[in-house]
């Protein structure tokens, strides 16, 4: 019996399952610039489906890709060895709001914003909120430890998994946490699960924290002479103890291109910092009086947005940023290589300045943003990719900027993953603490079915 | 240019793969598959484009947009995903591959001039008009006279909606507006679906010449987007709409004691970005109610880009969810395309045509008195 036919008996439903040769080719891409063609893909509806296509899987020695909406900058859900795609955006379901225990139940492939339009009549939200939140799934941001531009002040994904139901690679389906709010009962496999990648298990249901929505927010639009002015001023208002919700940068280069593509964006000229405080309206009159005290002696401009709506629309622009290179010069692309790179907060003015240097050195403009605050720049990096020595440029500036957020001490996947995209660096940046993680890797999926290739996880 | 003859890669170049459009794509939240969104749509195009086999799945993928053009709103990168399509269809069918049902409607526009093969003649619907409609129809350039305007009736008005064509006219003829002694279809199902459309806008376009009108009014959102993108730009385009939002006060509407709301063709909103002079229309006679999602936000009816020929089930799943958009207590759903009110009426939706509206505003007494709220007028009107 051939693999289709095996998973058609469990599946029960034709349209759940694709060998169609264009579904296949839409499955072995994401926004990555890696590939891997998969054998088919599977829409799972519940964990019995999916605990059952395992254990197929695992006897039957095929490799098994969870996939959420495909989104993913590393190459994450990218079938390297084929086998069986999972996309589990079919389950959706919020399946209980528990505003009382201060946590809701909700299937992975529950679209992150859909998730948060179901809390808001409640008044509470969960705060992870990468630049794709309008449509990555809440398994996708679990499996990357995916976080966003107001984790600064509310932290990423893994602060707010509560438990997660994960089917192993055998088929077996195990609980990881409970309700508790907190537990110090044996290994926290809930945080083991949580940026795994989907290398260790698929997960099938996650009980997340909440968070009550704030009454107030103030942005304020800060401009300095230069990107390291601005990522010294941002560690002057981290330590002088304000905690912003959100403390975003976006240089000249960026700001150029935000303002040419929308001219009713109201923003400042120069290197930006936008910062963003929430809580009560009289908290958050205070923090924005003494972020401004603290940027005036280096600041070019210091300004707040006007309204509601201005301020939504600032954020609407930072968050479709990286692709918006190609509205102004068409012939270029944003490649999403070397985009994620950490560093310690007080190093950051140093990242800055040495990613500008690589740009110059190599010749490829570089538009530097991203969630500052929590030391995370985004580089984006764009040429025309019909051109294959732009292309040579472009892996050149992409090793040299995760060297040099290595050599800072920081990392090269800040909240979208190792995937096989950056699987080269493991060792570098976690030495021996690799095999640790290797070692777990074989006791949990001892025939390596699970997502394989990813995260450099297979003996050399 | 109607017909693919140098493909554009540079749309499929520029999409990173980022998957917004999978948040707004009416066909993908319904359907689900990577490949029946946007994001999938241009992956299957620069596969073919480069060379992978054309198979009946590039064809299922390509062929269920529906071109409403709401992933281009969105799009970060500024890709027009809509154009990628409808050139990957052309690539297509100039390879021999195309849906039966859109070959056969390619057949029939050729054979007949319109998209139902019907060999009845396309001015029927002036049969059972007043007589000054007939009178007027020789005032056209069928007798050898200019006009100012033009009135490009369409496929679907000239043979389904006969009654709302006639209206159209009647109201238009006020204003010295002329038909085309022989309209065709204005070319935009073929282009939509892939085929070459050159033939049939060489016809209408040598007798709207000919008329010497200045302008050409189209009361079909699909017939207006086509004049405007694939006809010479020598004259002037209008919607309907457009035309009646000019001359409100030369209509002597009568105001009608109800509440309707509007739902945007994407040809015409989206598309053209008209959204204010409906509404303007609409505001002149009762009152509107918005829907969920308007304007640039509207969600398709399911019918264009040749889903509702080629895939009728899932057309209906789309009409239904815009059905879901309409506020409750309304009166009726008014529209600028016949092809809307069509769809949405196969899925139960109350849709009718603006001019429908128009024309029962124009009625001085009719038997409609009294009109009350809640009590459709126009339902029981037409």
């Amino acid at each position: 019996m051939s693999l289709l036919e095996d998973l058609q008996k469990i599946i029960d439903d034709k349209n759940r399952v694709s060998t169609s040769p264009s579904e296949l080719y839409c499955y072995s891409l994401d926004a990555s610039q890696i590939e891997g063609m998969p054998d088919v893909v599977v829409r799972p509806l519940s964990t019995e489906e999916v605990s059952k296509i395992l254990k197929l899987a695992y006897h039957q020695k095929i490799s098994v890709t969870a996939r959420g909406a495909g989104t993913g900058l590393a190459g994450g859900a990218v079938p390297l060895k084929g086998g069986i795609v999972l996309d589990m955006s079919a389950m959706k379901r919020v399946i209980e709001v528990d505003v009382a225990n201060l946590q809701a139940e909700v299937e992975p492939g529950l679209v992150r914003d859909d998730f948060n339009q179901a809390l808001k009549p409640y008044g509470f939200f969960y705060p992870p909120d990468p630049g794709s939140s309008a449509m990555c799934t809440i398994g996708g941001m679990i499996a990357n430890n995916a976080s966003g531009m107001r984790c600064i002040k509310y932290g990423t994904t893994k602060a707010y998994v509560l438990d997660l139901e994960v089917v192993l690679a055998d088929g077996t389906v195990i609980n990881t946490g409970s309700r508790v709010l907190k537990s110090s009962a044996g290994y926290d496999l809930t945080r083991l699960m949580t940026g795994s990648e989907g290398t260790l298990g698929v997960i099938t249901r996650a009980r997340l924290k909440i968070t009550p929505l704030p009454k107030s927010r103030r942005l304020i639009l800060t401009a300095f002479r230069s990107a390291e002015d601005a990522g010294r001023a941002v560690v002057r208002v981290l330590s002088s103890g304000i905690t912003p919700s959100a403390c975003e940068i976006l240089d000249r280069t960026t700001i150029n291109v935000l303002k040419q593509c929308d001219k009713r964006l109201v923003l400042p000229d120069g290197d930006v910092i936008l910062f963003e405080v929430d809580g009560t309206e009289a908290s958050t009159k205070e923090e924005a009086k003494r972020i401004a005290k603290v940027c005036t002696p280096t600041a070019i401009s210091i300004s707040m947005a006007s309204s509601q709506r201005e301020m939504e629309e600032t954020w609407a622009a930072r968050k479709l940023v990286g692709a918006s290179i190609s509205r102004l010069q068409p012939e270029k692309s944003r490649v999403y290589v070397g985009e994620d790179v950490g560093v310690p907060i007080k190093r950051i003015p140093e990242i800055l300045e040495k990613v500008q240097e690589i740009s110059d050195d190599i010749g490829l403009p570089a538009m530097k943003f991203g969630h500052v605050g929590d030391g995370n720049l985004h580089v984006a990096l764009f040429i025309d990719v019909t051109k294959n020595d732009q292309r040579d440029k472009l892996m050149e500036a992409a090793d040299r900027i995760h060297v040099a957020a290595l050599d800072l001490g920081g990392t090269v996947a800040s909240e979208h993953g190792i995937g096989r995209a950056r699987a080269q660096y493991m060792r570098r940046q976690h030495g021996p603490a690799l095999d640790v993680m290797r070692a777990i890797k074989r006791a949990l999926d001892p025939i390596g079915i699970l997502n394989p290739g990813k995260l450099d996880l297979e003996l050399e | 240019m109607s017909r693919v003859t140098n493909v554009d890669f540079s749309a499929i170049n520029r999409c990173v793969r980022c998957g917004t459009c999978r948040s707004v794509c009416p066909v993908f939240k319904e359907v689900g598959w990577e490949s029946a969104g946007a994001r999938g749509r241009i992956l299957t195009a620069k596969g073919i484009l480069e060379g992978r086999k054309i198979d009946s799945s590039a064809l299922q993928s390509l062929s269920t947009c529906t071109t409403c053009g709401i992933c281009a709103e969105i799009c970060p990168a500024g890709i027009d995903p809509v154009g990628a399509v409808e050139e990957a269809r052309g690539f297509m069918s100039n390879q021999g591959f195309a849906l039966p049902e859109h070959s056969i409607l390619k057949e029939k526009v050729r054979a007949t001039g319109n998209i139902f093969g019907d060999l009845g003649s396309r001015q029927g619907w002036l049969r059972n008009s007043l007589s000054q409609f007939k009178q007027q129809s020789r005032r056209g350039p069928s007798a050898g006279r200019k006009v100012d305007y033009i009135y490009f009736v369409g496929c679907l008005e000239s043979y389904r909606y006969p009654e709302t064509s006639a209206k159209t006219f009647n109201l238009l003829s006020r204003f010295g507006v002329g038909l085309l002694e022989d309209e065709g279809c204005c070319g935009s199902p073929l282009i939509r679906t892939g085929f070459d459309a050159t033939g049939l806008i060489d016809h209408n376009l040598k007798q709207i010449t000919a008329s010497g009108a200045h302008s050409v009014i189209a009361s079909c959102a699909g017939c207006y987007a086509t004049l405007k993108k694939y006809y010479p730009a020598d004259f002037g385009i209008l919607s309907i709409s457009e035309f009646l939002a000019g001359k409100i006060s030369d209509l002597g509407l009568k105001p009608l004691d109800m509440t309707v709301t509007y739902h945007d063709p994407c040809h015409l909103g989206r598309r053209n970005k008209i959204y204010d002079p409906p509404r303007k229309v609409i505001k002149a006679i009762c009152d509107l109610e918005e829907m969920k999602a308007r304007r640039g936000q509207s969600r398709c009816c399911g019918g264009g880009g040749g889903v509702r020929a080629g895939h009728k089930d899932l057309s209906m799943n789309l009409a239904r969810k815009r059905l879901g958009d309409v506020p409750e207590g309304v009166d009726c759903i008014v529209t600028s395309c016949p092809l809307c009110v069509r769809n949405l009426k196969d899925a139960g939706g109350n849709a009718v045509d603006l001019i429908d509206l128009v024309d029962v505003a124009l009625k001085p007494t009719l038997d409609l008195k009294p009109l009350n709220k809640g009590e459709c007028a126009l339902r029981r009107s037409l």
